[in-house]
């Protein structure tokens, strides 16, 4: 190594630790990345690309084409413009009560209570489960012969179809998500506010703060800066949601609980034909979205370190 | 203003004792100050007081009536903490007036108290800053207006003057001493630094190990200490101590030499010896000379401190500036026989040289 370091010189010699890196990198990253543009700006059903005809931005078009955007049956590629609106209500509700949740367990695991360690490991658990392993739990719960159904009948109820139905069925993919990530925040919010200098507490102890001023004037305010991160972090994580609602529901029933993801998949891999084109240019969108929040979490980032 | 006393308080923690039994009282309008070293229990003393922590045992008393069970902010009192601990998301002016908001006092009166403290402590101008807009000076003045503005009877202080540099210390003790005089409130002060206590005090009170070794005036105890431990604590340099035995009318030091002290049994015990650097004379005829050697010279252009090795043990002499003694040099030196303290083998005072 010496001998060839000296042969061929310090600048190139890093080169050689470089490489092997750029090629993986290359191949898995940069290389899809390219491919994608490619896929994204031709048409026809080959798969290679070198049989494929130029269309320009004609997917694009073919995406976006819609009569009225707030009505997705309006549109050429409906299905598209479903899952996309099926990801901004899943998002919205998803990151919106997790972190309502993660708030205030990460509230309560931050007093002196009984059994803290565990009770951290316990809402820490799921966010180790695989997100396949999270779904087929939930769904031999929920399924139509499933625990949650037998204990109903046991109760002396009626046995109801939480995954056929399209109202249950979203509301438990919510639930599901909630669950198996709220761990994630609940810890990253715990540090955010063991981070808070306890004196401070103290001095509005000391200036007569009641618990409810405590919290709206000391310990939120102080714990903006974490709490922007995990927001936007959970955005990004929510808006990638795939593999856990595609095993419990498989995007169904119809097309209810659908993501962007899922359609992206399903466009490019699952259905027939294989629209290879559609879903690259659909991905290249879903990228531009995830873009954006990554530049608004690090400007935040930045942002609470100066602060 | 406002008495406080503490009667037998206690401090555990489990089985863990730290405070063990204080008794004290301070009167309305004293500027009291828990002085020891790290670890000695002043600052749980003060939390105690505040309301910070729980009395395992005992009664805290303000102005006659016990308040262990009183919540923090219902004893009337207000606490300066070492770190600040301004709320860094509001202004200074949010700061001083977030207590007053919680106790629903009126806008109006809210508005002038605000006024008021930032006139007296002259932060007028930086009412609109947040905390981390201010020097380290700037911010102990906020976290002393956020104290002025509840009016209490009694101002608790916890170490404020630590985090600052030496000559915003000096500054900023005579502003406290200022502030003090002019409000006339009763005020309970912690630190570890001995000049301070005895340069802001009108009670001074030596803590060691969970347990008060003295109380009193500052000159009461620079002169007059109790014990081995207030001797040594109070005063810098510090008082020469010296293993001495008792002999016939007097004491012997190590080297042999007899020091007379007039009227006093002394037993057969080894005791200690106590002077202060500024009691020794460098003089070689009288009683009590001894001779020694200067290891070390610290000028300080006002004064200056030898350091001496004699065969009687180490001693520091505070003199003149302009003293020509250099190290390796022999000089001699005296002792005053009613310069000296004497404690027994328990660390207790036995004679105390007199005032002079």
């Amino acid at each position: 190594m010496a001998a060839l370091q000296r042969r061929i010189g310090p600048a190139r010699f890093a080169w050689v630790f470089l490489v092997p890196n750029l090629v993986i990198f290359g191949a898995f990253t940069y290389l899809p990345i390219a491919l994608n543009l490619v896929y994204a700006t031709t048409g026809g059903l080959a798969v290679l690309p070198g049989e494929r005809s130029f269309v320009g931005l004609e997917n694009f078009a073919s995406l976006l084409d819609c009569k009225n955007y707030l009505d997705p049956s309006s549109c050429s590629k409906d299905l598209f413009w479903r899952a996309l609106f099926n990801t901004a209500r899943f998002v919205a509700l998803q990151v919106g009560f997790m972190i309502l949740f993660a708030l205030i367990t990460a509230l309560v695991l931050d007093r002196k209570i009984r059994g803290r360690g565990f009770f951290r490991g316990v809402f820490f658990y799921p966010v180790l489960l695989s997100p396949v392993v999270v779904a087929l739990v939930w769904r031999w719960i929920l399924q139509r012969e499933g625990v949650l159904n037998a204990w109903l009948v046991a109760m002396g109820g009626e046995p109801v179809l939480w995954l056929m139905d399209a109202g249950w069925s979203f509301f438990w993919v919510v639930f599901v998500s909630i669950w198996a990530h709220m761990g994630f925040y609940t810890l990253i919010l715990l540090a955010g506010l063991q981070a808070i200098p306890k004196d401070v507490y103290e001095a509005a102890e000391m200036d007569a703060a009641s618990p409810w001023r405590v919290l709206t004037r000391i310990t939120l305010p102080l714990l903006m800066p974490t709490m922007l991160v995990v927001i936007v972090l959970a955005l990004i994580k929510g808006v990638q949601t795939f593999d856990e609602i595609y095993v419990l529901t498989g995007g169904g029933p119809g097309s209810a609980t659908m993501l962007i993801v899922q359609y992206i998949y399903e466009t490019g891999f699952a259905a027939q034909p294989r629209l290879y084109g559609l879903a690259a240019a659909a991905s290249l969108l879903l990228a531009g979205l995830l873009m954006i929040l990554t530049l608004l979490q690090l400007r935040l980032n930045r942002k609470s370190y100066r602060g | 203003m406002a008495t406080l006393e503490l009667d037998r308080v206690v401090k555990r923690y489990g089985s863990l004792e730290v405070i063990h039994g204080v008794d004290l009282e301070v009167p309305s309008g004293a500027f009291c100050v828990f002085v020891g070293p790290s670890g000695c229990g002043k600052s749980t003393l003060l939390r105690m007081i505040a309301g910070l922590e729980t009395v395992s045992e005992g009664e805290i008393r303000i102005d006659g009536v016990r308040v262990n069970e009183v919540p923090a902010a219902r004893r009337g009192l207000a606490m300066v903490f070492q770190s600040y601990a301004l709320y860094p998301h509001m202004t200074v002016r949010q700061n001083l007036a977030f207590g007053l908001e919680n106790l629903r006092t009126p806008k109006a009166e809210i508005a002038r108290r605000v006024a008021e403290a930032a006139r007296m402590l002259r932060i007028e101008e930086l009412l609109e800053r947040k905390p981390r807009q201010l020097s380290g000076g700037q911010r102990q003045r906020v976290a002393i207006g956020r104290a002025v503005v509840r009016e209490p009877e009694i101002f608790l202080f916890d170490e404020p003057l630590s985090n600052l540099d030496a000559e915003l210390r000096v500054q900023m003790r005579i502003e406290l001493k200022a502030l003090h005089g002019r409000l006339g409130n009763t005020m309970i002060y912690v630190t570890h630094d001995q000049v301070e206590a005895m340069t802001m005090a009108d009670l001074i009170v030596v803590l060691s190990k969970g347990r008060i070794e003295q109380a009193g005036p500052p000159l009461e105890l620079y002169h007059r200490p109790a014990n081995l431990f207030v001797a040594g604590f109070l005063g810098s340099p510090k008082m020469n101590f010296l293993p001495v035995r008792p002999a016939e009318g007097g004491v012997r030091l190590e080297d042999g030499t007899l020091l007379p002290l007039p009227g006093t049994a002394l037993g057969f015990a080894p005791l200690t010896l106590g002077i202060r650097p500024e009691r020794l004379l460098l003089e070689g005829a009288g009683p009590g000379s001894i001779e020694g050697t200067v290891r070390l010279a610290e000028r300080l252009g006002a004064e200056t401190y030898l350091h001496l090795d004699t065969g009687a043990g180490a001693l520091t002499v505070r003199t003149g500036g302009e003293a020509a003694a250099r190290p390796g040099e022999r000089v001699p030196v005296r002792l005053p026989g009613e310069a000296c303290h004497l404690f027994g083998p328990d660390g207790r005072v036995i004679r105390c040289a007199p005032r002079g």
